[in-house]
C-alpha cells in the first residue's frame, strides 16, 4: 500500500462518523482531512527545527499522519455537557447571532443542514476558536477549550431528542412547517 | 437632458433652487430642495398646511420632503385611470437582501442606492428602459456585515448641492457628485469594532448632513452627527446618553413634563457606567420644519434588552427630540416610553403638519409609534395632545395627557427570568421605521401597521464589544383579530380610524406614498403593491412583484410629461429575514423573535433584488 493510499484509507476512517450521514459531506471531509495532514507535518517541522533546520511544507503532502486526523468531542453525548453548552450559548451571545435557539438571525442558522464550514466535531469546533468571515469572532483566545467543546455538543443536540430546552412551541400554536423539507429526519442527522 | 428640460419647466427651476440653495445662509429662507418651492396644496383640506414644499416632480430627499410627509401633488396618476399602470422598467441590484429605503430622482437621473455593499446606481430616465449611466462603488469594509443587527439594509440617500449623500454600512458618509458618479468626499463616523453600523437616510438641511447610527442591540450609544455638506467635516456630535453636554443639552433646553427635566438625565437614570452601552441609536427618519428651525428625531431601545439590568429611567433611549440644526443644541425632549422593556424604539418618523386642533389650529408633529399608539405632539413644545392606540395594545391601557406618561399594565412588565406573555405589540412594534404618508387632501396619516404580540423572557446578558447585547428570549405571534398587517387611514383631527386594509398573512412592512391623484400606494410582504382610493381605502389596483416588499414607494415625472411610481421588491430586514435560506423555520426565537409571526413567509416569496418601475 503506497502511503498516498494509506492517507486516504485513514482519511475515510477518520470521517466514518460523518459518512453515515450525508454523501456530499464526503468531499468536505477529504478536503480538511489533507488541510490536517498538511498541518500535521507544518508542525513535526517546527518540532524538528531545534535540531536541524527543515523546510517547511506548505500545503498538503503525501505520507500518514501521525496523529488522529479529527478529534472528537470529549462531551459528545454528555446530557449534562449539553445543557451547560445551551447555557454558555446564551452566555456568550451566540443566540443574539444564531438566534435564540441556533435558528439564525444576523448569523446563520445553526440548526439546518448547511454547514459552511464544516460539521464534524472539530471543523465546528474550529469555527467557533478561529472564528469565520462576515462576522464569527474568535472565542479561542476568549474561553475556555472545555466551554468551547460544550458548545459543540449543545450545537450537535439541535433537532434530535437530546436538545436541551428546545424551541417547541405551544401545542395549540403549532402549524405545518412550511420549509418542512429542510427539517432534518432522524436518518441524515451528523452522527452525534 | 435637453430634452428634460424642454418639456418640464419645474426642472428649470428646481435646478435653479437647489444651486441658489448652495449660497443660502442660515438667515435666508428656506427653499425646498428640488420641489418646485410652493406649500400651497391643490385640494388641501381648509386649514391643513405643509411646512415643507412638497416634491413637485422630483424626489431629492428620503421622505420626498423635510416634513417626511412622503405626500406628491402628482395627478396625472388618479383614482379614475390608476388600473392602466404597467411595468416600464426593471432593475436588479444584484443583492437578495432586504432593499429598504426608496430611490431618488434629480434632473433626469434616477439614484439607487443598493444593500451592503451599499453602491450607488444611477439610471438614466430620459432613455426608454432607464438605462445605467453609471455605478459608484463605495467598497465598505465587509466585516459591518456580520454586526449588523437586521440584515444589511440602506434606508436611501439626500440630494444636496449637486452631490448624492448617504452612509455605508461600515458608518462612512460619502457624498458623490451628483453627474460625474465621483467621490466629493467620504468620512467615517462610526466604528464597527463595536458594533456600531449606519443604515438611514441622511438628511441634508441647506449646509448640513445629518445622520445617525445603528446598534441599539449590541450596546452601541446612540448619537446624531452633524457635517458639512461641501467637505464632509464633522460640525457636532448629539450623543442620545451621557452628559447634557454631551447630549447637547443646554440652556435654550425645555423639556413640556417635569419627567424629563434635570441635570445629566443622561447619567443619572442608568446605574453607573451602563449609558456608554445605553443604545439609544437614531436609525430612522429625520424630519425639518424650516418655520420653527427645528430639526426632529427619535432615539431607540437602551442597551441592553433585558430591563432588569438597567435600573432608572434610561434617558435619553426611546426619546423624540427637537434641536436646532445649527448648533445641534436640544430645544425639548419628550421620553416616549421610560425603562423600555419590549424594545419600543422611539424611531418612527415625526411629521410637522398645521393644521385644526380641536378648534383651533395648532402646529403638530405626528409620530405614529412603534409602541401601537398614535402620538400627536404640539411641536413648538413637545406636549402630547393625543395618544390613541391603533393597533392591539396590552403593555399600557393609554397615555396621561397631563404627565406624559403611559399607565402602563404591570402584568406586561419584562423581567430577568420571568416569562411575561401575550405583550402586544411585540419588539417590531405595531408600525416598523417603514414610513407612513400624510394627504393634506384627507387629513389621514397613512400608516403601515403590524398586529403581532409576544412572549419575552429577560435573561442573563454579558455585554462583549460586536456581538449583540440583548438577554432577551423572545417569541413573536400574529395578534388577535386574524391578520398580522393593515394599511390604516388615521384620521388626524378627529384621532381616531378612518378606514383600513388588512392583510392577513404579514405585518404591512413597506413605506407609502399618497399622491394629489388621491392614490395611496403600499406593498405587501408576500410581493403584492396595490394602489388604494385616499378616500375608502378600496383597493383599485394591484400587481404582484416578485419578492417581497419593504422598501418605500415614490412618485416623479419624466421628461416625457409622465407620471411614474417606482418601489422596490426584494424581502429582507429584521422580519423579511425569515425569508433567507439561512433562517430556519422552526425556531420560533430566530431573528429576535420574529421568525415566529413570519416563519410561513418562505411558503409566499422568496429575496429578490428589483426596482419596478410603472407608468400608464
Amino acid at each position: 500500500m503506497s502511503s498516498a493510499t494509506r492517507f486516504l484509507a485513514q482519511a475515510v476512517l477518520g470521517c466514518g462518523r460523518t459518512l453515515r450521514s450525508a454523501a456530499p459531506l464526503l468531499a468536505v471531509c477529504v478536503a480538511s482531512c489533507i488541510c490536517a495532514a498538511g498541518c500535521n507535518s507544518g508542525a513535526r517541522s517546527v518540532a524538528a527545527s531545534s535540531a536541524a533546520p527543515v523546510p517547511t511544507a506548505v500545503g498538503p503532502v503525501p505520507g500518514a499522519a501521525s496523529e488522529p486526523l479529527h478529534r472528537t468531542d470529549p462531551f459528545a453525548g454528555d446530557a449534562v455537557a449539553a445543557q451547560n453548552g445551551w447555557r454558555l450559548f446564551n452566555w456568550y451571545n451566540c443566540s443574539g447571532c444564531h438566534g435564540g435557539h441556533g435558528g439564525g438571525s444576523m448569523g446563520p442558522s445553526l440548526r439546518d443542514k448547511v454547514w459552511l464550514y464544516g460539521s464534524s466535531d472539530d471543523q465546528i469546533f474550529d469555527s467557533i476558536a478561529e472564528g469565520r468571515p462576515k462576522g464569527m469572532p474568535a472565542w479561542g483566545a476568549k474561553i475556555p477549550e472545555d466551554q468551547i467543546w460544550q458548545l459543540v455538543t449543545y450545537i450537535k443536540t439541535m433537532r434530535t431528542p437530546g436538545e436541551p430546552d428546545p424551541p417547541n412551541e405551544p401545542a395549540n400554536e403549532q402549524t405545518p412547517d412550511p420549509d418542512n423539507n429542510e427539517r432534518m429526519m432522524v436518518g441524515t442527522q451528523p452522527a452525534r | 437632458m435637453q430634452l428634460v428640460r424642454k418639456k418640464s419647466g419645474w426642472l428649470v427651476s428646481g435646478a435653479v433652487i437647489a444651486a441658489a440653495c448652495c449660497a443660502c445662509t442660515w438667515a435666508a429662507p428656506p427653499r425646498a430642495n428640488g420641489g418646485n418651492g410652493t406649500t400651497d396644496i391643490p385640494g388641501a383640506l381648509p386649514g391643513i398646511h405643509l411646512v415643507s414644499p412638497v416634491p413637485d416632480g422630483q424626489w431629492t430627499l428620503p421622505g420626498g420632503d423635510y416634513a417626511n410627509t412622503r405626500y406628491s401633488p402628482l395627478a396625472e396618476i388618479n383614482t379614475s385611470n390608476v388600473q392602466n399602470l404597467k411595468v416600464v422598467a426593471t432593475t436588479a441590484t444584484g443583492i437578495d437582501h432586504g432593499h429598504e429605503g426608496q430611490p431618488l430622482v434629480v434632473n433626469g437621473t434616477l439614484y439607487m442606492v443598493t444593500p451592503f455593499p451599499n453602491n450607488l446606481i444611477a439610471l438614466d430616465i430620459t432613455k426608454p428602459g432607464f438605462p445605467r449611466k453609471w455605478v459608484f462603488r463605495p467598497h465598505p469594509d465587509i466585516r459591518a456585515v456580520g454586526v449588523a443587527c437586521c440584515d444589511i439594509v440602506n434606508r436611501g440617500a439626500s440630494y444636496a448641492d449637486g452631490k448624492v449623500i448617504y452612509a455605508t454600512l461600515d458608518n462612512h458618509v460619502v457624498a458623490v457628485d451628483a453627474n460625474s458618479g465621483e467621490k466629493v468626499w467620504e468620512t467615517p463616523v462610526g466604528d464597527i469594532r463595536y458594533g456600531e453600523t449606519t443604515t438611514m437616510a441622511p438628511l441634508v438641511v441647506k449646509n448640513v448632513v445629518f445622520v445617525g447610527n445603528s446598534g441599539g442591540d449590541l450596546g452601541v450609544r446612540g448619537k446624531l452627527t452633524a457635517l458639512d455638506v461641501k467637505t464632509g467635516k464633522v460640525l457636532w456630535t448629539a450623543w442620545s446618553t451621557g452628559s447634557d453636554q454631551d447630549v447637547r443639552i443646554g440652556p435654550g433646553f425645555h423639556a413640556f413634563y417635569p419627567k424629563d427635566r434635570g441635570k445629566d438625565l443622561g447619567i443619572r437614570t442608568w446605574t453607573p457606567g451602563q449609558w456608554k452601552l445605553g443604545g439609544g441609536t437614531v436609525w430612522g427618519w429625520i424630519s425639518y420644519d424650516p418655520e420653527l428651525n427645528l430639526i426632529f428625531y427619535g432615539t431607540g431601545n437602551p442597551g441592553v434588552w433585558n430591563p432588569d439590568m438597567r435600573p432608572g429611567d434610561n434617558k435619553w433611549s426611546c426619546t423624540i427630540w427637537a434641536r436646532d440644526p445649527e448648533t445641534g443644541y436640544a430645544k425639548w425632549a419628550y421620553q416616549v416610553d421610560a425603562h423600555d422593556g419590549w424594545d419600543y424604539d422611539a424611531v418612527m418618523e415625526n411629521i410637522p403638519v398645521d393644521m385644526p386642533w380641536q378648534g383651533r389650529q395648532r402646529k403638530l408633529l405626528l409620530h405614529p409609534g412603534r409602541m401601537g399608539f398614535m402620538m400627536v405632539l404640539d411641536r413648538e413644545t413637545g406636549e402630547v395632545l393625543s395618544a390613541e392606540k391603533f393597533e392591539p395594545v396590552t403593555w399600557a391601557n393609554d397615555y396621561n395627557l397631563k404627565t406624559g406618561l403611559p399607565d402602563e399594565n404591570p402584568d406586561k412588565r419584562t423581567h430577568f427570568g420571568h416569562y411575561t406573555t401575550d405583550i402586544c405589540p411585540s419588539s417590531t412594534g405595531a408600525k416598523e421605521f417603514v414610513p407612513s404618508a400624510f394627504s393634506p387632501r384627507t387629513g389621514y396619516l397613512y400608516i403601515p401597521a403590524h398586529n403581532t404580540c409576544m412572549d419575552y423572557e429577560g435573561t442573563e446578558a454579558n455585554y462583549i464589544a460586536g456581538t449583540p447585547y440583548l438577554g432577551a428570549s423572545v417569541r413573536m405571534y400574529p395578534g388577535p383579530g386574524g391578520y398580522q398587517g393593515e394599511l390604516v387611514a388615521w384620521d388626524v383631527e378627529h384621532a381616531k380610524k378612518a378606514w383600513s386594509v388588512k392583510e392577513k398573512n404579514f405585518p404591512v412592512y413597506s413605506g407609502v406614498l399618497a399622491t394629489g391623484g388621491d392614490v395611496v400606494f403600499y406593498g405587501t410582504m408576500d410581493g403584492w403593491f396595490r394602489a388604494l382610493d385616499a378616500h375608502s381605502g378600496k383597493v383599485l389596483w394591484q400587481f404582484k412583484t416578485a419578492s417581497g416588499i419593504i422598501g418605500d414607494p415614490i412618485t416623479f415625472l419624466g421628461p416625457d410629461g409622465k407620471q411614474y411610481v417606482a418601489i422596490y421588491s426584494g424581502i429582507g430586514g429584521w422580519m423579511g429575514a425569515s425569508d433567507f435560506p439561512s433562517i430556519s423555520s422552526d425556531d420560533p426565537y430566530a431573528t429576535r423573535g420574529a421568525n415566529g409571526a413570519m416563519r410561513d413567509i418562505k411558503a409566499y416569496t422568496r429575496p429578490g433584488d428589483t426596482m419596478y418601475v410603472f407608468s400608464y
